[in-house]
Formats: C-alpha cells, sequence, structure tokens
C-alpha cells in the first residue's frame, strides 16, 4: 500500500506516493523523477545516491523514504542558481576533470557541498577523509581532490560560500 | 600537490590550436548537473521491472523448474526459461571479423555451469514483485562434478564443461609463439631463473550496474538502451539470436557508468529483457543489483605463467621460454583474444632473439573471464618485470638500469609483427629516473623500523588496436552547417573517457574552427556510421583518425566552395579561425559562414564529409616509480608516491589523458594489493560479490600521482602522432609496487593480490630463515 510522504526536494514541496518499504534514492529517482542520483549498490557501499538531507550528507539507499516525512532534501538538479549558470562545484569538476564516466559524481559533488557547508578550508586529509564512502572507479581521486580544492580557495576568494 | 601534467614535446612540427589543450569536455556539463541520461534512467509508460533467476549450484542439468507459483503472483506478466527462448549458439563477445570468436553460449540453457548463471527471468510491475517471483520459481538440479581450477579442468579425462569443446576443456587449441632458437640461448645463459606466477581474479567493479530498457513498437522493431561498450556487437548479437534483420534493431547508449572492457560482451539481460518485452507487449527495464553484477559480470583472467629466462653476465636475455594458462571461467567470451594478446606479449617489452611461448585458456566452473583493461598483458608483463628486477640483482646491476638496457628500440619487431616506432619505452625509464632522483633514492639508508619504505620501477608497452587479432574499422561523418558550424557524427562510444571531446578537438584542428564550434552526434545506431566498438585503448587512434579524415574531407569542399569567392586557388587557402584565408601574397579572407551560408538565389551548400580508417598497430609505453610503505607488525601495504611517465605519441587532451592514467593506476593498485574477487573451491560460490568484501583502492588509500606525459615517439597512423593511453597505465604499476615491496622488506612475491596475511607470513619465515 502507498503512503503519501511530503518532503521539500530542492526547494519544491513534492508529495511522493511510496509503498512503506521503498528508499527515499527509490522514491527520488522513480516517483521524483530525479535520476541525477544514481543507484550503485543499493546497500551504502558506494556513495552513489548521497544527497543532503536537512543538511547532513546520507545514502538515500539507507533511508527509507517514508523516514523523509518533512525533511528538507537537496539533489544534484538543485545545485545550480540557474538555468545558465553551474554551481562553483560543477564548474571546477569540469575545468579539473573530476569526471570521467560521470556515474559517481553526483554523489560526489553532494558529499563535497556537505563538506564545505561545514569546513569551508579543508585540507587535502580532511577532502579525503570526507569522500571515503564515496567510490569513484575511474579518476584515482586525484582530478576530484583538485576540484574540491580549487572550489574552496576561490570561494575563500570570494569571501562567500 | 597532487597532480600535475607536463608535457614534453620534443617533435613539435606545428602549432596547434586546439588540439593539446585541455578544454572543458563537452560531456562533464551534463555528468556535474545530473542531466546526464543513463541507460538505467529511462523511463516509459507502462515499463515492467524484469529479474533473473541465477542458480545456486556451480555445475548441474536441470532437471526440472516449476514457474507456477510465480505465475500466479500478482503483478507477475511474463516468466521465461530455457523451454521459452530460441536456443541459438553465440558468442558472449563476438567481435566481428576476430578469427577467435567462441560460440558457447545460448540466451538460457538446460545445464548451468558456474554459480550465479541466470536460469529463469521474470518481468511484473514493480521491481518488487519481480522479485518475489523469482524467489517462488523452483529449479531442481541434477549435480555434475565442479571443476573449478585450471589443473582440475585441464586433467586428461576431465569431464567436458561444453559438450562440443576442445579436449581438456581448452577454449582454444594452444596458442605457440616461436623466434630464434631458445636452447642455444639457453646454453649461452650465465644466469637461468625459472619461477612460476600466480595471478588473482580482479574485477573492472564499474560504478554504473548492468542495466537495459527494451521497447517494440508496432512495425516489430526493437529499441534497447543499454550500457554497452560496443552498441553494434549487441545489435548484431541480438540480430541473429532473435531472428530478425539488422534495421529491425536499434541500440541507444548516451552515457555509460564504466566498463573498463567488459561492457563489450552481453550478460544474458539484453536477450531476456528484449523477449519479455516482446511477450509482454510493453517496454521492459532488467537492471542487475551490485550483487548481480559481481555473479553475472567478467573478471580479468587469473592464471599462472611459468617463465624462464636465460641472462648474460653483460646483462643482455638470451633466452625466453613461458608457459602461460588463463582461467577462462565457465564460458570463452574473451579468453581466445586474452591469451593470443597476452602471450605474444612476451616476446617483446625487453629484447630478446630467443622466444618459446605457449598459450592456454581452459573452462572452469568459475565466474567468466573477459575483457578487462591490459587484457592478457597485465598478468604476462607482471611476471616479466618481475624476473627483469630480480636478474638484475643477482647480475649486478641497478633495476632500472638493467630495464633500460634490455628496452625495445625503433624497428624492433612487436609483438604484432609490426617494427616498433621511435624509443619511447627508453625515453619513459629515463625520465622516471631523473624525475624522482631515482639513484639517490637508491642510496638511501634504510633504518630497521617497524614501516619499511621501498622503491621500484615497473614497465610496459601496449598496442593502440586490436591489430592483427581483429581488423578494425573506424568511421565518421562530418557536416558543416551553414553558419560555419560542425556536427560531427561518430560511432566511438563514450565510456566517459573523454573520447568524444578528443574526437571534437581533431575536427575542430582540422577545420580551423573552435571547439565550440563542433558538436557531437553519437550513441545510436540507427543514426551514426558503424563502428566495432570502444576497447583496446583505440578510440582516439582510430575513432580520432576517423574523425581528422572526414573534417579533412569537408575542408577540401570548404576550400574548393571558397575560391571562386576569394579568386584564389584552393591550394592557396586554409581555414583558420572560423575565415578561410589566403595564404599567399594577399591577405584576402571570408568568414566561413560566407563561404558555405546561403547566397542570393541559392540554398546554403550541403558540406559532409566521410572518413573510413582502418588500423594497423601502434605501440604506447609507460614506466612507473612507485613508493611503497610496508608495515611490518601489520603486513600492511601503503603506497606513498606513484610517478608514471607515458609516451603516447601526441596528447589530445592533457588533464583527460592524465585521468586516464591516474584511474588505471587505482584499479592496478588494487589488483596488486588487495583486489580478488573469491570462490570458494568446494563449490564454486561467489565469496564476495560486493563492495564491502571486494576491497578496491579508495580515497583515504589513494597516493599522490605526479603524471608525466612525453610525445617522443608520434605514430604515422594516429591522429597527429596520437596514440592509444587506456590499458598502459593499469599494467605498468603493479610490477612497480611489487618491486618496490621488495626493496622495502627484501622478499619477492610471485603473485597478485600481495595481501597483508601473505606479507606477515613471508617475513616471519624470513625471519625464520636468518634464525637457521
Amino acid at each position: 500500500m502507498n503512503r503519501l510522504v511530503s518532503m521539500t526536494v530542492n526547494g519544491e514541496a513534492r508529495e511522493l506516493a511510496v509503498a512503506p518499504n521503498r528508499t527515499l534514492l527509490d522514491a527520488l529517482r522513480n516517483e521524483g523523477s530525479l535520476t541525477g542520483t544514481k543507484k550503485g549498490c543499493d546497500v551504502g557501499d558506494c556513495g552513489a545516491c548521497t544527497v543532503i538531507m536537512d543538511g547532513r550528507p546520507v545514502n538515500a539507499c539507507l533511508v527509507l523514504a517514508i523516514e523523509a516525512e518533512g525533511a528538507t532534501i537537496e539533489t544534484i538538479e538543485g545545485l545550480q542558481p540557474s538555468y545558465d549558470q553551474p554551481h562553483l562545484l560543477q564548474q571546477k569538476f569540469m575545468e579539473h576533470g573530476g569526471a570521467q564516466c560521470g556515474f559517481c559524481t553526483p554523489g560526489i559533488i553532494m558529499m563535497a557541498k556537505a563538506l564545505l557547508d561545514e569546513n569551508p578550508d579543508p585540507s587535502e586529509d580532511e577532502i579525503r577523509f570526507a569522500l571515503a564512502g564515496n567510490i569513484c572507479r575511474c579518476t584515482g581521486y586525484t582530478k576530484i581532490i583538485d576540484a574540491v580544492r580549487a572550489t574552496a580557495e576561490e570561494l575563500r576568494k570570494a569571501g562567500t560560500l | 600537490m597532487n597532480t600535475y601534467e607536463r608535457i614534453d614535446r620534443d617533435l613539435s612540427d606545428r602549432d596547434f590550436t586546439v588540439v593539446g589543450k585541455s578544454v572543458k569536455r563537452s560531456d562533464t556539463l551534463e555528468k556535474v548537473t545530473g542531466t546526464a541520461r543513463y541507460a538505467g534512467d529511462v523511463a516509459l509508460p507502462g515499463m515492467l521491472h524484469a529479474k533473473m533467476k541465477r542458480s545456486n549450484v556451480a555445475h548441474a542439468r536441470i532437471r526440472s523448474i516449476d514457474t507456477s507459483k510465480a505465475l500466479a503472483l500478482k503483478g507477475v506478466k511474463a516468466v521465461l526459461t530455457h523451454q521459452d527462448v530460441p536456443r541459438v549458439l553465440h558468442a558472449g563477445s563476438p567481435h566481428p571479423r576476430s578469427a577467435s570468436v567462441t560460440r558457447d553460449q545460448y540466451i538460457l540453457d538446460d545445464r548451468v555451469r558456474y554459480w550465479g548463471e541466470g536460469v529463469a527471468a521474470v518481468a511484473a510491475v514493480s521491481e518488487e514483485i519481480a522479485e518475489r517471483a523469482v524467489a517462488l520459481i523452483e529449479v531442481e538440479y541434477e549435480p555434475l562434478p565442479g571443476l573449478f581450477t585450471i589443473e582440475a579442468a585441464s586433467e586428461p579425462g576431465a569431464p567436458p564443461i561444453h559438450e562440443n569443446g576442445l579436449d581438456r576443456n581448452h577454449v582454444l587449441p594452444p596458442v605457440f609463439v616461436t623466434r630464434g632458437d631458445v636452447d642455444k640461448g639457453f646454453a649461452e645463459a650465465d644466469l637461468i631463473l625459472e619461477r612460476e606466477y600466480d595471478l588473482g581474479r580482479p574485477t573492472p567493479a564499474y560504478m554504473e550496474p548492468n542495466v537495459c530498457v527494451s521497447q517494440w513498437d508496432g512495425n516489430g522493431k526493437l529499441t534497447m538502451w543499454t550500457s554497452t561498450q560496443s552498441a553494434f556487437m549487441v545489435r548484431g548479437t541480438l540480430a541473429e539470436v532473435l531472428g530478425v534483420p539488422l534495421n529491425k534493431v536499434r541500440v541507444v547508449v548516451d552515457h555509460m557508468g564504466g566498463g573498463f572492457g567488459a561492457k563489450q560482451d552481453l550478460f544474458q539481460n539484453e536477450f531476456l529483457c528484449a523477449l519479455l518485452a516482446r511477450q509482454t507487449g510493453r517496454p521492459v527495464r532488467m537492471e542487475f543489483s551490485r550483487k548481480e553484477t559481481f555473479l553475472g559480470g567478467r573478471s580479468r583472467h587469473p592464471g599462472k605463467i611459468w617463465l624462464k629466462q636465460g641472462f648474460t653476465k653483460d646483462g643482455r636475455i638470451v633466452a625466453r621460454e613461458a608457459r602461460v594458462t588463463f582461467n577462462s571461467g565457465a564460458y570463452g567470451s574473451h579468453g581466445p583474444g586474452v591469451t593470443n594478446v597476452g602471450t605474444a606479449a612476451l616476446t617483446s617489452l625487453y629484447r630478446c632473439e630467443n622466444v618459446r611461448l605457449e598459450g592456454r585458456c581452459i573452462y572452469t566452473n568459475s565466474p567468466i573471464a573477459g575483457a578487462f583493461r591490459g587484457y592478457g598483458v597485465v598478468q604476462t608483463y607482471y611476471a616479466l618485470d618481475l624476473m627483469m628486477d630480480e636478474a638484475a640483482e643477482k647480475l649486478g646491476f641497478d633495476p632500472a638500469e638493467f630495464k633500460l638496457m634490455n628496452a625495445v628500440r625503433e624497428g624492433d619487431i612487436a609483438p604484432s609483427g609490426h617494427p616498433i616506432v621511435g624509443h619511447g619505452l627508453g625515453d619513459c625509464i629515463r625520465r622516471v629516473m631523473e624525475e624522482t632522483n631515482w639513484h639517490e633514492l637508491r642510496r638511501r639508508e634504510k633504518p630497521e623500523s617497524v614501516k619499511r619504505r621501498g622503491i621500484g620501477i615497473g614497465c610496459e608497452m601496449h598496442g593502440s588496436s586490436a591489430y592483427p587479432g581483429i581488423k578494425e574499422q573506424g568511421n565518421a561523418i562530418v557536416k558543416m552547417n551553414e553558419d560555419g558550424t560542425v556536427t560531427l557524427i561518430t560511432g566511438t562510444a563514450g565510456l566517459g573517457t573523454g573520447a568524444h571531446t578528443a574526437l571534437s578537438q581533431i575536427v575542430a584542428e582540422e577545420l580551423g574552427v573552435p571547439f565550440e564550434a563542433v558538436s557531437v552526434v553519437q550513441g545510436d545506431t540507427d543514426i551514426v556510421p558503424w563502428d566495432i566498438g570502444a576497447f583496446a585503448s583505440h578510440t582516439t587512434y582510430l575513432g580520432g583518425r576517423a574523425a581528422q579524415l572526414a573534417a579533412a574531407d569537408v575542408r577540401r569542399q570548404v576550400l574548393e566552395h571558397a575560391a571562386p569567392l576569394l579568386q584564389a586557388e584552393p591550394a592557396d587557402l586554409a581555414i583558420r579561425d572560423g575565415f578561410v584565408v589566403v595564404t599567399s601574397g594577399s591577405n584576402r579572407s571570408i568568414r566561413l559562414s560566407e563561404a558555405v551560408g546561403p547566397k542570393r538565389g541559392m540554398p546554403a551548400m550541403q558540406l559532409v564529409g566521410v572518413g573510413t580508417y582502418m588500423p594497423t598497430k601502434s605501440y604506447s609505453f609507460a614506466a612507473h616509480f612507485a613508493e611503497v610503505e610496508v608495515d611490518t607488525e601489520t603486513g600492511e601495504v601503503a603506497v606513498l608516491e606513484v610517478v608514471p611517465v607515458h609516451e603516447i605519441g601526441r596528447v589530445i587532451h592533457p588533464i583527460a589523458a592524465a585521468g586516464q592514467i591516474e584511474g588505471g593506476i587505482q584499479q592496478g593498485i588494487g589488483h596488486t594489493l588487495s583486489e580478488d574477487y573469491v570462490i570458494d573451491l568446494t563449490d564454486g560460490r561467489s565469496l564476495n560479490p560486493s563492495f564491502v568484501d571486494y576491497k578496491m583502492p579508495l580515497s583515504m588509500d589513494m597516493p599522490s600521482i605526479r603524471t608525466i606525459i612525453l610525445e617522443t615517439a608520434p605514430d604515422p597512423g594516429g591522429p597527429y602522432g596520437a596514440k592509444g593511453v587506456g590499458e598502459d597505465p593499469i599494467i605498468a604499476i603493479g610490477p612497480a609496487i611489487a618491486n618496490a615491496i621488495y626493496d622495502a622488506i627484501g622478499v619477492r612475491f610471485h603473485h597478485y593480490p600481495i595481501t597483508p596475511e601473505q606479507v606477515l607470513n613471508a617475513l616471519k619465515s624470513k625471519a625464520n630463515e636468518t634464525r637457521q
């Protein structure tokens, strides 16, 4: 039996009809048509489904959709300030080659955003630690870390986050 | 600083405007914004969800399958077993024109040959109901003896895993390669080394699980969205097995989430998804779980390599003999190709005139080995490079100098039979030594502490095409629009390497237009020209060259049209920055859009160029430096730094090329130190089909990497001299690490992965030996 779950997704009030045993990941991808969030393992091992829930990064595959009742969810689709302007993190991932196949990229960018929201000046070790639960199989992480560092630097220069 | 690129451009014969620049990759905006569409993102009205029933035995005949309970479940629309599907023997990886395909698979068979093989499929209104229905299918098996190792399966009298297979479960007749006189060589040797190397079972573990969506239209035409590196091979095999002509199958791949070679195969799902869609009259989606992606996926070939070499005191290799035996798993897949390529590779890298090689590939009741980055060469060069390190020490040479002395050079005959172009390998070894202060580091004091450091160098070379095993072909169509912008229509698939960006750069360079003026149409077999698929490190080399030829064809047409307008001969014209310019004795020019656009009373010119390229072979080279730290209390090996030096002819996109190198190093560190997909040797069950139990190096494990790219041996066959880079890094890093471990703790391992437990045991035995 489906239940209606109300949540704010990327600033928009949504009501999604989901079975009580379905995950937030399935609800976002199937009922919410937000397929930018990826399913790499469905058991919390890979981080491809990372979204920000009430300000904290979560594996959307480990959250039941009904647990998100009343929650505020940010996904990769909500990151751009406007349609023709990517978020700074997105720009830096493009410049530094932080995405190859791109499947882990939305999750990694959301995790990086959660990190920079908390810690605007992370060391390389702190970035590596923050991304420890996000598997990337293409890049060796070098260019991902370059992109996150470059974002942090630019944000500091601009004095905003 | 984590990484940088520095390019030695020793052979700059011209100034480039787009090639060699790290332009913004044309596919990444979609990827970073979450709008890139992967096969699993396709949702169609009325779509059903399919799941596969997988065997829980490794080798058995199916006595009966009872699907009645599954069919009775509300929401189930169709169930297929071996009794309901076409029985057509087909190749798992059907490379057209390849002499060595192995036709040994059915969509579903009345027999299973490995644990986890698909035996039935269900389509239902939801994935959850499909899963429940799969659990309700009852299969009765008649067990057959499980042959899990190459030894058991290739014993005289071993029962055949395939009815019409060769004797002793050989996938192909043994491969023999002989050059010179090996016996004479050994007779001249001052030192003979003989070792056996044992190689584990890493898997590509791409992030996107296998997935496809099928839909038939009212005219009996199938459209399939799937995650594949070789859309035209999927099309061809689907058509053949389902008995429909090619124009009734359309395969679409917008983006794919990694493949690393393995996604050249078909995985039962494509056929079952298509058949379920045809039977139900509704679109069907079938997505593997991560566990299924392990179970039904493809691994690198595990195997054993017996290697014997003779050396002279002055450091030459006078004889090389090897027996390479690969474990193919339950089906042939890429076994023939991997065996041929991996075995023949041992003729080269380090010069030796007398070689005698034998390669075998054996069916076993274990997971299917397929194509995986490095394609047999990861295994054989691991053995070869490790033995070079050992020989250097025994003969009193520095290992890097010894490898440099013996490095293949210009004019030597490559494994493919072609003469090698340039001195790429020597250049890489010299550069890596300079860059790391190799000799100084070697002289460094090594304190007897708990954590011990060591350094090593590993080398490799790899072909930028599958020639001569496969006669490849790349095709491209280039159109110039009336405003001077360009559309490239390419068959080249995008695995995520940035291939389409590189191809666009080549087209822009050739046509004298900015990178942004080129857009790409790709990934639809109904639209793009035929392509063999993205593999063998050949996309830039092959697809790039085809695109260059097509663009050159358009340029010729543009200049012909512009000539009367500029009152000049086409030979005196060039295209620069979007203008057609007169190059001699005048500075007259017109905009491209004026040259090709509509004029009074005349429509615009339709300029279309077609390029077809059939390459032979080129080789790329690499030498990797690795520094490791071995914890003598835990046995753990940490890789502290890697300096990869690659010679790839011409760099089209430095950041993308470096990204290939760094990602390959990540996977190579994995198979050398931790990654091994293990089966239980009593029943063939997979023991670690998950990301928690299959250990890959992640952000905390990855060392700093200083990537250096050389352009010292451009290949005349590649676009602007470019060669491949995708597979090279994963081959060189393994021996660099194993050699560094020896330098750290004085133990030579002859296998991978080298696990902490084995390091500890080896240190213990070494301590015992010293005591005695």
